[in-house]
């Protein structure tokens, strides 16, 4: 029975196993490979994507389960030259350092901020909790998510 | 302050950030090549073995297997690694196997799931060996040897013995003496993206092309050339984005020849990608290590000398081991001024995965032990531990007993501006209990030369057509920002914008040899062959122009990336025009170290350019009621010579420094037999964003005349204090020395208790008696007989790769999917757990049932009696209702303990109560008593069980870890099942038989939780402890309170995670409502939870936990 999706605005239609996990429906079939694998487990939030408006864990959505539902990944948001103002930030404010946990951390962020434009520090961290990052600290993200909010950024 | 300066001092962004950022970055992960296959590797179930064979023909007629290969199909070659001496590990297992998860075997298949399912089909015939898996049994004469030729004495790989005279001496003129003992377990990277490769190998020319994320790729063409025995130039290392390295990636990893042969094999592109539990298992982590440090004090506290002992577990195999002894060696006697110093380092096998690398290369711990000793001789001294450091630190012009000449040194003034900023003068004096403030200090070799080739670095700029440039260099950037670097040190050096600029890495067809990134040498190395080959290419710029207008190429100027001569207007070019003129061009130059390497045997030298130095101070506090350790504020102080990109350095530290969190409070790995029980994301504690201080960085900027625009090297430096100056601020606030890292919570909560520990009444529990002698003969005749028993006999898990899955349309079609004969069914609601626990193999099934989206089950209602959560109803949805808030506000607020957003998200209320249990053992695949049967052992018995249960264990001593359970538990929940006869109903009381084992029948469906409301005021409260913010459960307590005005009527308590089940504390409940609430009613109620408790070796813990948290959650569930 195929699976009926929308990822980033466009309606797909899939024969592939249900079972699989949908991050790899996404970077395989729809070779959309921004969504990255750091466990598969739902362990460190790599793979997350926004489905229904909500932050999941894509390595551990079957793909059946996503019939009828709206995908966004981060292929939605900017492409390299034209950045999200998001992500613009992200990268002046040196928020990310090897970049593999950035696009779920991203798309964490976009989950938050579309349900509460206005997180207060706790907010933020509640919300990212579920994003391992190693590298960074998180100190510099944590400043960087601080201007995005002043600024209102999410919602240019 | 830099004015003078175009780039060098700016924050400049990383050059990869906005296709990192974009999701358009390319890692090895993200990589395809026509007609690829996938690889998959088949690693050793056993510590030490003898592979008496292979046999592959099974998994070679596998459908999509093009090939399968095992040891002694490989060149009969091993990695030189740490030079000829050490060479003790092939490409593959060839005739023996050292640790569990050592590769066997290897297939290439069309698909990934392909090739994980031929792995199955693999027969290995083994021939088990007595294992070692602990340094000091190794050095045992009788110990099992895990190699059989050797020089040195049984295990030692390597010795490293100095005394550079006046120890003895020291020590007899000391009026004090300090001598102690530290020790640390294996750190491991946790790279976010686990190691992997795609080899592609061309049979018509012989050319091996390999993508891998490295820290060195100058390392990974040495080493696979060598094993595969290729001529060097036929191995090519391509660039790749790298998600991270932090030394998890220097060296070779071995993927790299396994995917490299299957590709010489089968003549087509090979890719392996490691999973999270591989990484683990076979990648190789940081070293274990037990040091004895001497020190020998002169009355004024001046240090007369150091002696120091220390042990390294090297695992099976020799890779890093004997950089890390250097490293460790060369940190022993270096900080602050020594008079004499000596050492005596054993390198020893044991059976276990290989050390590897991890930032700081053993420093940060050396460091820890050296500067817990600095403030025991303040503290004997009664000096004051700040003003000691100061008037101990080195000092430039210094010689220390190991060789080194001091530089450029800034050590007292880091000091005293991280005193400052911490405020230690005005706090000093007036420190609130449990509060403390610690401070440590780092030296490090800028840049040292350890290995024969890291003397010298090359780089290459390339004029392209459009006036760009690219620079080129072997070193590999992880994601330091080193590449943004490198470019700005071109771009200062040639009067450029730093965005004309572009840098290329890795790629040793196009760039110049490097030995890559390690020891954080590249800003320094690299950057220095850097300006090095622009001021070449400015004389490149002079010379070729020099004929064209024919004049002195030396009065020819370059500057704003203009070339001219004089103020002539015709003979004025951009870098777009000289390369219209005279074409693309390339530019090479070389760097070297000119200093002699030090003495190889005992590291005796001034063996670095210069060294790098720094303070960090850390306030914090721990919560004396559960070991819980808050790190307010991190200062830190540095030395760095110049600061050439502040917001790639400010990164560099504040990583550096959450990673040094991490190692001094809670990272580990914990080893069963050798094997790492908390090899998943969730049990191994990294630090995550809720554990990020305020990080306060200060430069101190000494301008060194050797570093690239005075600049020292950085990479490890801010980890290396770090471990250090939180346990100095634990011992204030504590009072105890731990000499034991990571300082665990629990080992806080032991160590500091102000309260005499429970009364525990064990005989409270008739049963505990059986129980307690059961234990009791564990270590000498039930643990071994049942691990034979239950070898020969007992289930072994099985790991399933595959299952169907399917989505009934209702409740009735998804029960008679359960019903079905022909299928082994399961039902999945979020399917957090139950997916990955079908890979873990604790879950059999070959059919899911998917429920989330039915109906039936979903939504929330609120009855004037009772609250009905349907059963599929998710986490996340229960916590965002205000209305069940206002009635069981415990709920809402407990549930939002559970896990992370994410898994909130889509886990369910019943799939939380339903979930397998957590217990270590279990989920890393031990043939225990649960998951192998009557015949197999309980591996907490004697194992690591400091999470297991202290009440009610039986044979099985798991506990019960989802939240979810004590709520409901002392909310009176009853549990609505569904099945093929109707429905059914199950107080919460009931629902459990054991931890992870429920009163619901394969074949039935939870439908709803059904939650009594009284309409009299309540009082609730949850209270939990875990390792980290998400994390399941140590010990948890949900309180639920009636009043009856102000009167309490009835109690209801209900402790989580201490039993295999949910535990209500009928005791307590009584005592509060016979004894009153007072403080000390309070208290003493608390106290009787933990009667009847039976804790194991390690988790005695939790009962004081238990008590505290049950006295707490009951005072904070108290109305105003
Ligand atoms: S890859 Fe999905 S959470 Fe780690
Ligand atoms: S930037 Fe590397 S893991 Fe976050």
């Amino acid at each position: 029975m195929p699976t009926h999706l929308e990822v980033n605005g466009q309606a797909r239609e899939t024969e592939n196993d249900p079972a699989i996990p949908l991050a790899v429906y996404l970077r395989e079939e729809l070779e959309l490979r921004g969504t990255k694998i750091g466990c598969g487990n739902g362990e460190c939030g790599a793979c997350t994507v926004v489905m229904d408006g909500r932050a999941v864990c894509s390595c551990l959505v079957p793909l059946g389960r996503t019939e009828g539902r709206r995908i966004e990944t981060i292929e939605s948001l900017g492409d390299l030259n034209n950045l999200h103002p998001i992500q613009r930030k992200l990268v002046e404010r040196g928020a990310f350092q090897c970049g593999f946990c950035t696009p779920g951390i991203v798309m964490s962020l976009i989950a938050l901020l579309r349900r509460n434009p206005r997180p207060d520090d706790a907010k933020i961290r509640t919300a990212l909790q579920g994003n391992l990052c190693r590298c960074s600290g998180y100190v510099k993200l944590l400043e960087a998510i601080g201007e995005i909010v002043r600024e209102g950024l999410h919602e240019r | 302050m830099n004015a003078e300066f175009r780039t060098i001092g700016k924050p400049r962004p990383q050059l990869e950030g906005p296709a990192k950022v974009s999701g358009r970055a390319q890692y090895t992960h993200d990589l395809t090549l026509p007609n690829m296959l996938h690889g998959a590797i088949l690693r050793s179930p056993h510590p030490h073995a003898r592979i008496r064979s292979v046999d592959l023909s099974r998994a070679r007629a596998m459908p999509g297997v093009v090939a399968a290969v095992c040891g002694t199909d490989f060149p009969d070659l091993k990695y030189v690694n740490a030079g000829p001496a050490f060479a003790d590990r092939f490409a593959m297992a060839r005739d023996k196997v050292r640790f569990t998860g050592e590769e066997v075997a290897a297939v290439a298949a069309q698909t990934p799931v392909q090739a994980q399912v031929a792995l199955a089909a693999i027969t290995v015939d083994y021939e088990i060996l007595p294992a070692v898996y602990d340094v000091e049994t190794a050095l045992t004469p009788d110990a099992p040897a895990i190699h059989e030729k050797s020089d040195l004495p049984r295990n030692v790989a390597q010795e490293s013995i100095a005394d550079f005279d006046g120890v003895e001496q020291a020590f007899g003129d000391a009026a004090h003496i300090f001598d102690a003992t530290f020790e640390h377990g294996i750190v491991a990277p946790i790279c976010l993206e686990t190691n992997g490769v795609l080899a592609d190998y061309d049979t018509e020319t012989g050319d091996l092309t390999l993508w891998a994320p490295s820290q060195a790729p100058f390392f990974v063409r040495k080493e696979i050339a060598h094993v595969m025995d290729l001529p060097l130039e036929k191995v090519h290392a391509k660039s790749v984005v790298i998600g991270g390295g932090f030394g998890g990636k220097s060296q070779s990893p071995e993927p790299i020849a396994i995917a490299a042969f299957l590709s010489i094999t089968t003549g087509r592109p090979v890719k392996i990608l490691l999973n999270r539990q591989e990484e683990f298992l076979s990648g190789k982590s940081d070293h274990a290590k037990k040091m004895r440090v001497r020190s020998a004090v002169a009355a004024d506290g001046t240090i007369l000398g150091r002696h120091t002992e220390f042990w390294v577990d090297n695992g099976a195999y020799t890779h890093m081991g004997p950089a890390y002894i250097s490293a460790v060696r060369q940190r022993t006697c270096n900080l602050y001024r020594v008079g004499a110093a000596g050492f005596d380092g054993k390198l020893v096998h044991t059976n276990k995965v290989s050390g590897g690398s991890y930032r700081g290369m053993g420093s940060p711990q050396i460091i820890w032990a050296i500067e817990t000793q600095i403030d025991e001789i303040a503290e004997r001294l009664g000096k004051d531990k700040l003003e000691y450091r100061i008037e101990i630190a080195n000092r430039p012009g210094d010689r220390t007993p190991q060789g080194w000449e001091i530089g450029t040194c800034a050590l007292a003034e880091c000091l005293e501006e991280a005193g400052r900023r911490i405020g230690w003068a005005e706090k000093k004096d007036a420190m609130p209990p449990n509060r403390g403030i610690g401070f440590a200090a780092m030296i490090n070799p800028s840049v040292g030369v350890l290995y024969a080739e890291g003397n010298f670095a090359c780089v290459s700029i390339d004029l392209l057509e459009d006036g760009r440039l690219k620079v080129g260099t072997q070193s590999a950037d992880c994601g330091t920002s080193q590449n943004t670097v490198m470019g700005q040190f071109v771009a200062e050096e040639l009067g450029l914008d730093a965005d004309v600029i572009d840098v290329l890495h890795m790629d040793t067809d196009e760039t110049p040899p490097d030995l890559g990134s390690a020891a954080s040498r590249v800003t320094f190395v690299s950057g220095n062959a850097a300006i090095k080959t622009a001021k070449s290419f400015r004389a490149e710029i002079a010379s070729r122009l020099a004929s064209h207008w024919d004049v002195p190429a030396d009065e020819i100027d370059f500057t704003d990336g203009i070339a001219s001569y004089k103020d002539d207007n015709a003979r004025r070019l951009t870098l777009a025009e000289i390369a219209a003129l005279e074409g693309p061009f390339r530019v090479e130059d070389r760097y070297d170290i000119d200093i002699p390497r030090p003495d190889p045997k005992t590291g005796y030298g001034h063996y670095a350019a210069t060294y790098g130095f720094g303070a960090q101070a850390v306030e914090l506090e721990v919560d004396p009621a559960t070991g819980q350790v808050t790190v307010h504020k991190i200062v830190v102080v540095q030395d760095i010579g110049r600061v050439i990109n502040p917001l790639a350095l400010e990164g560099q530290m504040q990583g550096g420094i959450v990673q040094g969190i991490g190692m001094a409070l809670r990272e580990e790995l914990v080893f069963n037999d050798g094997v790492p029980v908390n090899a998943s994301l969730i049990t191994y504690k990294a630090p995550r964003i809720q554990d990020t201080p305020e990080i306060d960085i200060a430069f101190i900027e000494t301008d060194d005349p050797t570093g690239p625009y005075g600049a020292k090297a950085g990479g490890e430096h801010s980890i290396n204090p770090t471990p250090a100056a939180i346990a100095n601020a634990l011992a204030q606030a504590t009072g105890t020395r731990f000499r034991k890292l990571p300082i665990k919570a629990s080992d806080i909560l032991q160590a500091t208790a102000v309260k005499p520990s429970p009364d525990l009444k064990p005989w409270k529990r008739p049963y505990n008696l059986e129980v307690a002698s059961a234990r009791a003969l564990y270590p000498a005749i039930l643990y071994p007989g049942l691990r034979k028993l239950g070898g020969k006999l007992g289930r072994k898990p099985a790991a399933k790769t595959e299952y169907d899955y399917i989505r009934p349309k209702n409740l009735q079609e998804a029960l008679r999917a359960l019903a079905a004969q022909d299928r082994k069914a399961k039902v999945m609601a979020g399917g957090t757990d139950l997916q990955v626990g079908l890979r873990q193999g604790v879950y059999d099934a070959d059919t899911l049932v998917d429920i989330a989206d039915l109906e039936e089950l979903r939504g929330i209602a609120i009855a004037a009696d009772k609250v009905i959560v349907g059963a599929a109803t998710t986490i996340a949805e229960i916590t965002e209702r205000d209305d069940i808030r206002a009635i069981h506000p415990m709920l809402t607020e407990g549930l939002s303990r559970i896990a992370t957003a994410q898994i909130r998200n889509v886990a369910t209320i019943a799939g939380d109560l339903s979930q397998e249990k957590r217990c270590w053992f279990f989920r890393s695949g031990a043939q225990c008593y649960k998951a192998g049967g009557m015949t197999c052992p309980c591996y907490a018995v004697l194992g690591d069980n400091r999470h297991h249960s202290i009440l009610g264990a039986g044979r099985c001593a798991a506990p019960c870890v989802a939240d979810a359970a004590p709520i409901l538990t002392a909310l009176d929940a009853v549990v609505v099942v569904a099945g093929a006869g109707g429905e059914r109903r199950i107080p919460m009381q009931d629902f459990y038989i054991w931890s992870g084992k429920t009163r619901v029948a394969e074949n039935e469906i939870i439908r709803a939780i059904e939650i009594p409301r009284d309409h009299v005021p309540v009082s609730q409260r949850f209270e939990k402890v875990a390792g980290w913010d998400g994390d399941f459960a140590d010990a948890s307590v949900a309180v639920n309170l009636s009043w009856d005005g102000p009167k309490l009527a009835a109690a209801r308590i209900s402790l989580g995670a201490v039993a295999p089940l949910p535990v209500r504390a009928t005791r307590t409940e009584a005592a509060l409502l016979a004894d009153g609430l007072s403080d000390t009613a309070i208290e003493a109620a608390a106290g009787l939870t933990v009667e009847g408790a039976l804790p194991l070796s390690d988790n005695a813990y939790k009962a004081r936990l238990l008590v505290n948290l049950t006295e707490r959650a009951i005072k904070n569930s108290l109305p105003e």
